[in-house]
């Protein structure tokens, strides 16, 4: 695809794959309220690495969102970052993230590393049409050139397969879900930037809509070789699109490894629990089971393991200590004191029951 | 018997003139009692419409919906109470269907104070104010527990706030069953719950329709989801307000004949790395859903079929044919074909 090469300046990732574009080192990230101090993200460590997508799954309170939030340094003023580090790499320069100041950081925004947030419609101004919009995000980038923002955008639009005339002139309403969705990783492809972090990509869209945006998000990913942060309650986004997978609980990554480990080896009750929660639908009919409990309250943790309290395997050590993150194959970890466990029960009673069709 | 809910032709207009869309065009469809019936479709399909008829929050434009073989807009005032009763809905949205000002307590029981009132009569714990309220909440401790909301005690003086969206849309089950409905729709009711309470709260759906006899008309965009609950039940697809696939679950899942369905079916995104490698997707003409306000000709989704046949599809609107392995389609052109999506 010649029209496809012209569109990323930065085949150099891999010959540079040594060095993790991304390298978050203990991050914790807690929001002051009344009620005391929320922890939401309490010490990630995790590399991305050049290249690839990652894929961040989690239910809703497990701190996902607040990570990527962080990474771009766009969390609400109550929250803070500390302690950790978020260390930034591009052509052999670092920037550590956490302590740019408000220049370089609109810098880093966009350029380098570009967020598509969850709500396509309200990452939108609906008084703007969409070229102004487009063309106020390249001059606050210091690019001037009209025509040459223009030719950009007017690419990047027919790579997410987006009539530009219908498209550049429009309104935000004008446009269905969907294609709000592709003008929006349009623009923040304008700049190139490195990272793509993207949030909840599908969440609200129908099941044709999420096919298109899925097939973009795979060219993206195999024919431009942009290195993908995706974050996703969906397993099946992780599925079709990741290449390895971090799985959150209560803050923390509980199991991180390659896409094929964590859904047919997962040696972590939560990973496990949730895929033994989502059904397919090819195929004859499975049985489900689901997590008992619910989410751990972030203000007041359990102790030990903050899965304890929902989790089958639990013992009385899990109640006291708190695991860390342990190898248990090839790039696959899990923060679990019973890891051989889970991998028993999965050769005792199979990954998902299955009934024949 | 008469089915507990029959629709004939149904049709539902929205606003007039040139602004008038049809949300929903002439469909029949029958639900017998005990049985699970799933409707299918993306946003705009007409599915929460037909479910709120169904449940009498819209009239029908034109067409007749039955409840046990009684026309409802034709109905005696004491019917239609009974009829309204009967049939509840459960909404999507537990952040937003439940009072934020009342204690689960004052939900639940509110109802059953004004259900023993309707029903008048002497109670177990005597006929007074007091005993029926002493009646009201020993019912709503237990419809706490059918809804798995334990220890009851912990939950009865919660308000919506203090609950997470699994558990909110347990309130608002138990709220529906102080009625004793036998029928349900569930409108997107696990749609925004955690996946991993998801299947619990399913399971507790379905165990209604056995202890209680509920029959349900489930709403979701959710195959994957009808797949699971409605395995021994049936599917019917809808498309711009009309349906053009139905069968028993199994078979449409697995031998699915219209374009659309089969469309739909290889385009959901799998929870299974090698699964979304091998399925097939069906190339469609075009990704854009037209609008309502303009819709095509005859079979609708014509503009977007890979297997349009020109002066066919364009011309008459296809009507749903039986086919052999159960169910009906509306595709005179591939209602023999199936297709191998994996």
């Amino acid at each position: 695809m010649s029209q496809t090469s012209d569109l990323s300046w930065h085949q150099s990732t891999e010959e540079n794959g040594s060095q993790p574009p991304l390298s978050l080192q203990n991050v914790h990230v807690s929001y002051r309220t009344r009620a005391g101090s929320v922890q939401a993200v309490r010490g990630v460590t995790l590399d991305l690495l050049a290249g690839e997508s990652l894929a961040l799954i989690g239910e809703s309170g497990s701190g996902k969102t607040t990570l990527g939030l962080g990474i771009v340094r766009l969390l609400v003023d109550t929250a803070e970052v500390s302690p950790g580090q978020i260390i930034y790499r591009r052509d052999g320069r670092e920037l550590d993230v956490l302590s740019l100041a408000e220049g370089p950081l609109r810098e880093f925004r966009w350029r380098d590393c570009a967020m598509v947030f969850q709500s396509a419609l309200n990452a939108f101004n609906p008084v703007l049409k969409v070229w102004d919009q487009v063309w106020d995000t390249a001059k606050a980038h210091n690019w001037n050139n009209r025509s040459e923002v223009r030719e950009r955008f007017l690419d990047l639009l027919r790579f997410v397969q987006l009539d530009p005339d219908r498209v550049i002139d429009a309104y935000a309403h004008e446009l269905s879900g969907g294609m709000r969705q592709r003008t929006l990783l349009a623009i923040s492809l304008l700049l190139d930037p490195q990272i793509l972090i993207l949030d909840e990509p599908t969440t609200a869209l129908d099941i044709l809509t999420q096919r298109t945006i899925i097939d973009l998000l795979r060219r993206l990913k195999e024919d431009l070789h942009f290195t993908m942060l995706f974050i996703s309650h969906d397993l099946a986004i992780a599925a079709e699109l990741a290449d390895r997978v971090a799985t959150m609980y209560a803050g923390q990554v509980v199991e991180l490894g390659p896409v094929s480990e964590i859904f047919y080896r997962p040696r972590h009750p939560y990973s496990l629990g949730l895929i033994r929660a989502v059904p397919t639908v090819t195929g004859g009919f499975e049985e489900l089971s689901s997590i008992p409990g619910s989410p751990p309250d972030l203000i007041n943790l359990p102790s030990g393991c903050k899965f304890h309290p929902r989790c089958p395997f639990a013992s009385e050590r899990c109640s006291r200590e708190e695991p860390g993150l342990e190898r248990v194959g090839d790039n696959h970890f899990a923060a679990c004191w019973h890891t051989d466990a889970v991998q028993e029960d999965i050769e005792r009673n199979g990954l998902r029951g299955r009934r024949a069709a | 018997m008469a089915p507990i809910i029959e629709l004939r032709n149904v049709t539902k207009y929205f606003g007039s003139g040139r602004d008038q869309v049809t949300a929903v065009d002439a469909i029949s469809l029958d639900i017998e009692a005990g049985e699970i019936v799933c409707l299918v479709g993306e946003s705009g399909c007409g599915k929460s419409t037909t479910g709120r008829m169904v449940v009498g929050l819209l009239p029908p434009s034109e067409g007749q919906i039955l409840y046990q073989g009684q026309d409802i807009s034709a109905m005696e005032r004491a019917d239609y109470q009974d009829y309204r009763r009967a049939v509840q809905i459960i909404h999507q949205d537990p952040y937003a269907s439940l009072n934020p000002t009342q204690t689960v307590r004052q939900m639940i029981t509110a109802p059953l104070l004004r259900h023993q009132t309707q029903r008048g009569g002497p109670t177990a714990n005597g006929s007074g104010r007091r005993g029926k309220r002493r009646d009201a909440e020993r019912r709503a401790a237990e419809l706490l527990e059918i809804v798995d909301l334990t220890p009851v005690a912990d939950f009865l003086d919660k308000y919506p706030h203090q609950l997470s969206g699994g558990q909110r849309q347990r309130v608002s089950v138990a709220r529906a069953l102080t009625v004793e409905p036998k029928f349900i729709v569930a409108d997107e009711a696990v749609s925004m719950v955690d996946v991993s309470i998801r299947v619990s709260l399913l399971n507790m759906l379905y165990r209604l329709k056995d202890e209680f006899d509920v029959t349900f008309l489930f709403i979701t965009h959710d195959l994957a989801l009808a797949k699971y609950f409605a395995w021994e039940g049936r599917i019917t697809v809808m498309y711009l307000g009309r349906i053009v696939e139905e069968g028993p679950t199994p078979r449409l899942i697995t031998d699915s004949r219209h374009p659309y369905t089969q469309a739909l079916l290889g385009a959901v995104p799998e929870a299974d790395p090698e699964l979304a490698r091998k399925k097939v997707h069906v190339e469609l003409r075009s990704a854009e859903i037209p609008s309502l306000l303009n819709l095509p000709a005859g079979c609708t989704f014509h503009p977007r079929c890979p297997y349009f046949v020109p002066g066919q599809c364009d011309a008459r609107v296809p009507a749903l044919e039986s086919i052999a392995d159960g169910g009906t389609v509306a595709c005179p052109v591939r209602k023999a074909e199936s297709i191998q999506l994996v």
